[in-house]
């Protein structure tokens, strides 16, 4: 190949670059001066890891890419996963920046912080608590708007509130939430220490009574809500603006109002963060991005799409958003604090889970996939896990059921409220000892499921997070027929139908098959093609 | 063979205009030089600012600068910038000492670390002895009073006139930034340890053993903190902050020099304060050269007061473009309105401070 050549194939790939760049800058409106980064908008991509919550920024972020040029590609994780992803190194490289509610966690770590570049508060929204309209005023809250934590744990720990919370040590809002209350709970007048949730834990358990649902996402939570009984669940911990968004969609009936507690909040403020490795090209367009965001306009905007509060001077948040301070309740200092309130909150302080997983070990499971499905489940008994985000926790009641044309064996083990060590490792061998041969009976093991969990709810008489786990590589082809298992699972006493299933695609699984059974018991479909463990990591939010 | 090489001629051409557009080398159109550097986010407006990208072209510059802590700049792999612009000079030192950069630190302007408060609550301190009025209308904070607060545990509750604010709650403290990535953070342990230490600056071990317990006291109850003096602002005026934030005065006088409203913020002077000085280290020729640009050169330095910084070199610039304007009050001397300095500990010093207060 003449040098020639070679100088004109690298000036056509460079004409293509400028033909792209045009086209995807689009035909926007002119740029404002001021930016002193980018004369003209150009094409630039940032990568961004970032907080599902940000899903209702696409119209705004869609703007921004015609004034500036940046267009964003968003990967989801919680926020807890993503701050332990910026910390390992493993976001070097891949993503050029991060963007959670909140970068608190991520600071407490030494490594994590070193990883950020820059941050920069994009906009506001604290944590709250959206009660049903209807119970706030059996409660006699009257409003809502003077409403303390302690009211609310009262009336959880009554039998009064029902309410549902994301998982604190995957999701921000939980998270937020557990520090809140737990401030207000032991009367920390500054930042928590261990003593003050220690302090705080007989009054965390009255509160935490109240929590039916858990989730390892605000998305799903704010589904679950409007797919639950009617009374089931009065109220939903989430962010301000997802709870005004959300009654956007909600039936007049199911609408809810925000309080925030007069004793004190924790508020997100969506920093968006360049990561330090990100590129010379990657940072400028993180520049133009940041200074387009905090422009007043696009302030204005932003609040009023996704009702949080913007944060530069002189723009007004969107309309009824309440404007009375409340007291910011500081976020602990330090990370063993955190790591120790968030154990204590899985191992000790929440209603316990009983998880029964319905494993199938047919004969194509044989070879690579059994071994993938036993190491997937041996992380969950593993003792690596500082904040309890894995493994089975203390009080958990652990059911495995193995099938292949019919269900093979049902094992049920209960860790205790401490020492589990022994429990754990227990479960650990009926997992590697499971075989793989026979068919696939799909249906017919999850009719089973649902009566072992009936059975073990009416000896215990206990009330669990109850969910059940569907790991299957094939389509179902033996026993019952998914019609069937509709008729089934619309058969089932109310405690019934309220346990969902979370099946995980793997091998050759029928994805429809599964996305029904989904569906159907109001659970939601994970997909272990690319990770197993990923999958079954990730359903512990749910569990 | 003609009709190909007119093509390719074609293709170079657009290729040298592909080249200027996407990568704006060195010295791209007319003879400008990109000088690249880190600045502290206080600073990213001012550098931002047309009147003053027009002024850097006229002395053929342009800027790019990225914002980071100072703290962090001095920790942070600086290959390939011109200049490191953190908001102090301790900083500053640490990066002049680990490259060992040659010849007198610049600094262009300065700035004092001032608390902010919504207007309600700066009465609530008043009425308690935590806070001051002149009759210039000049508001000050009143550092002893404050630090003896600390010592005792005071809580919210425990003042009085604190009635009717819910945000009134809890232990009564000043919100700062990270003082281990952060120059404001910094800053406030050095003007601490000065008071602590009997109006003294902490020289040697033994000052900090002096004060270790009350800057660790000061630090551990604010729990977690921002890295960047940008964050808490931010949460200040978006009315989800702490009650008092310990900002610069450039960040508030800013917006009020630039006529866009800041509520009922009020500027606070602490009795005895600490002046970030912002100060340039030129890791290059170039880097050197925008250093003393922006020392010397009077478009500059006006700008510099549109941001609310105070030129080293023309003292009464920022009282006379502020005075003017409405918003909270701000004190044009300092020195006049009886606000004291405090010295900043050396840097070895200073990080042991930090080091203290961080309980490491």
């Amino acid at each position: 190949m003449s040098m020639r050549t070679v100088a004109g194939r690298v000036l056509l790939a460079g004409l293509a670059v400028l033909v792209a760049g045009c086209t995807s800058a689009g035909p926007g409106p002119v740029r404002t001066s001021g930016d002193p980064v980018a004369p003209t908008a150009r094409a630039g991509v940032l990568r961004v890891l970032a907080g599902s919550e940000l899903q209702d920024m696409a119209p705004v972020l869609e703007e921004a890419r015609k004034a500036t040029g940046v267009s964003v590609q968003f990967a989801w994780t919680g926020s807890l996963d993503g701050a332990d992803a910026v910390s390992s190194g493993r976001a070097d490289g891949k993503y050029d920046a991060v963007w959670f509610p909140s970068d608190h966690y991520l600071r407490l770590d030494d490594g994590g912080k070193a990883k950020l570049a820059t941050e920069s508060p994009v906009m506001v929204s604290p944590v709250a608590v959206g009660v049903r309209t209807s119970v706030l005023g059996d409660l006699g809250w009257g409003d809502g708007s003077t409403v303390t934590w302690a009211q609310v744990a009262d009336a959880a720990s009554a039998g009064k509130l029902s309410y549902g919370m994301a998982d604190p040590t995957r999701s921000n809002s939980g998270f937020s939430a557990l520090v809140a209350v737990a401030s207000a709970f032991s009367g920390a007048n500054s930042a928590l220490t261990d003593a003050d949730v220690q302090k705080a834990s007989p009054s965390l358990k009255q509160f935490f009574a109240g929590q039916k649902l858990t989730s390892g996402s605000s998305g799903w939570l704010a589904q679950a809500y409007g797919r639950a009984e009617p009374g089931r669940i009065g109220a939903l911990v989430n962010y301000e603006s997802v709870l005004l968004s959300l009654n956007r969609t909600l039936p007049a009936d199911a609408q809810l109002t925000v309080v925030r507690p007069t004793d004190g909040v924790v508020s997100a403020d969506y920093p968006l963060a360049l990561l330090a490795s990100a590129g010379q090209s990657e940072r400028e367009s993180f520049q133009r991005l940041t200074a387009y965001l905090l422009k007043e306009d696009v302030q204005r905007r932003i609040s009023e799409t996704t009702l949080r509060r913007p944060v530069t001077p002189g723009v007004a948040p969107a309309a009824g958003l309440p404007a009375d301070r409340r007291r910011e309740l500081p976020f602990p200092g330090s990370k063993a604090v955190a790591d120790g309130l968030l154990a204590s909150y899985q191992n000790e302080l929440r209603r316990p889970s009983r998880t029964v997983y319905v494993l199938d070990t047919s004969g194509s499971m044989s070879g690579g996939r059994l071994a993938s499905l036993k190491s997937a489940m041996a992380r969950l008994t593993g003792s690596d896990d500082s904040r309890g985000t894995t493994r089975f926790r203390d009080r958990e009641e652990v059911t495995l059921i193995s099938f292949a044309s019919r269900v093979k064996s049902t094992k049920t083990h209960s860790v205790p409220a401490r020492n589990s060590g022994a429990e754990l490792a227990s479960i650990d061998r009926d997992v590697q000892a499971l075989g793989a041969d026979g068919g696939t009976a799909v249906y017919s093991s999850l009719e089973e499921a649902y009566r072992v969990i009936d059975r073990q709810q009416s000896t215990a008489k206990d009330d669990r997070f109850t969910s059940i786990v569907l790991m299957t590589d094939g389509e179902s082809n033996e026993g019952a027929s998914a019609d069937d298992f509709k008729a089934f699972y619309q058969g089932l006493p109310s405690s019934g139908r309220a346990v969902p299933v979370f099946p995980i695609l793997f091998g050759d699984a029928a994805k429809g098959q599964l996305q029904g059974i989904a569906d159907l018991t109001g659970g939601k479909l994970f997909d272990g093609t690319g990770s197993l463990e990923g999958a079954f990591e990730e359903i512990r939010g749910y569990q | 063979m003609r009709r190909v090489g007119g093509v390719l001629a074609a293709l170079v051409l657009l290729g040298g205009v592909l080249f200027a557009v996407l990568h704006r080398a060195p010295a791209d159109d007319g003879g400008i030089t990109v000088v690249k550097g880190v600045i502290g986010s206080e600073k990213r407006e001012f550098f931002a600012d047309p009147e003053v990208v027009a002024e850097l072209k006229a002395q053929h510059l342009r800027v790019d600068a990225i914002t980071t802590g100072s703290w962090q700049m001095a920790d942070a792999d600086l290959t390939g910038n011109d200049f490191a612009f953190p908001a102090s000079l301790s900083p500053a030192e640490e990066i002049r000492a680990k490259r060992g950069v040659s010849g007198e630190p610049v600094r262009p302007f300065y700035s004092p670390l001032v608390v902010i408060a919504h207007a309600p609550v700066a009465e609530v301190l008043r009425s308690n002895g935590l806070a001051a009025r002149a009759e210039s209308g000049v508001w000050t904070f009143r550092m002893d009073q404050y630090l003896d607060a600390v010592r005792r545990d005071r809580n919210w509750s425990d003042l009085k006139d604190v009635a009717g604010h819910a945000e009134l709650a809890g232990a009564v403290y000043v919100t700062t930034t990270d003082p281990a990535t952060s120059s404001s953070g910094a800053l406030h342990l050095a003007e601490v340890s000065y008071l602590a230490n009997e109006r003294r600056v902490v020289s040697d071990e033994a000052g900090v053993g002096r004060v270790k317990d009350l800057v660790r006291k000061v630090t551990a109850m604010q729990g977690d903190q921002k890295t960047s003096s940008d964050g808490p602002f931010k949460d200040f005026l978006s009315n989800v902050g702490s009650p008092l934030v310990l900002v610069y005065e450039s960040q508030v006088a800013a917006l009020t020099a630039q006529g866009r409203p800041t509520g009922d913020l009020v500027v606070l002077y602490p009795d005895t304060t600490v002046s970030s000085d912002h100060t340039m280290v030129g890791l290059t020729d170039n880097g050197k050269k925008l250093a003393d640009l922006l020392r010397d050169d009077a478009k500059l330095r006006a700008l510099a007061v549109r941001y609310g910084f105070r030129p080293q070199g023309d003292p009464g610039a920022f009282g006379t473009a502020l005075n003017a304007k409405a918003g909270p009050v701000f004190a044009p001397d300092l020195s006049a309105a009886g606000i004291q300095q405090a010295p900043v500990p050396a840097v070895k010093v200073l990080n042991q401070l930090v080091d203290a207060a961080k309980g490491k």
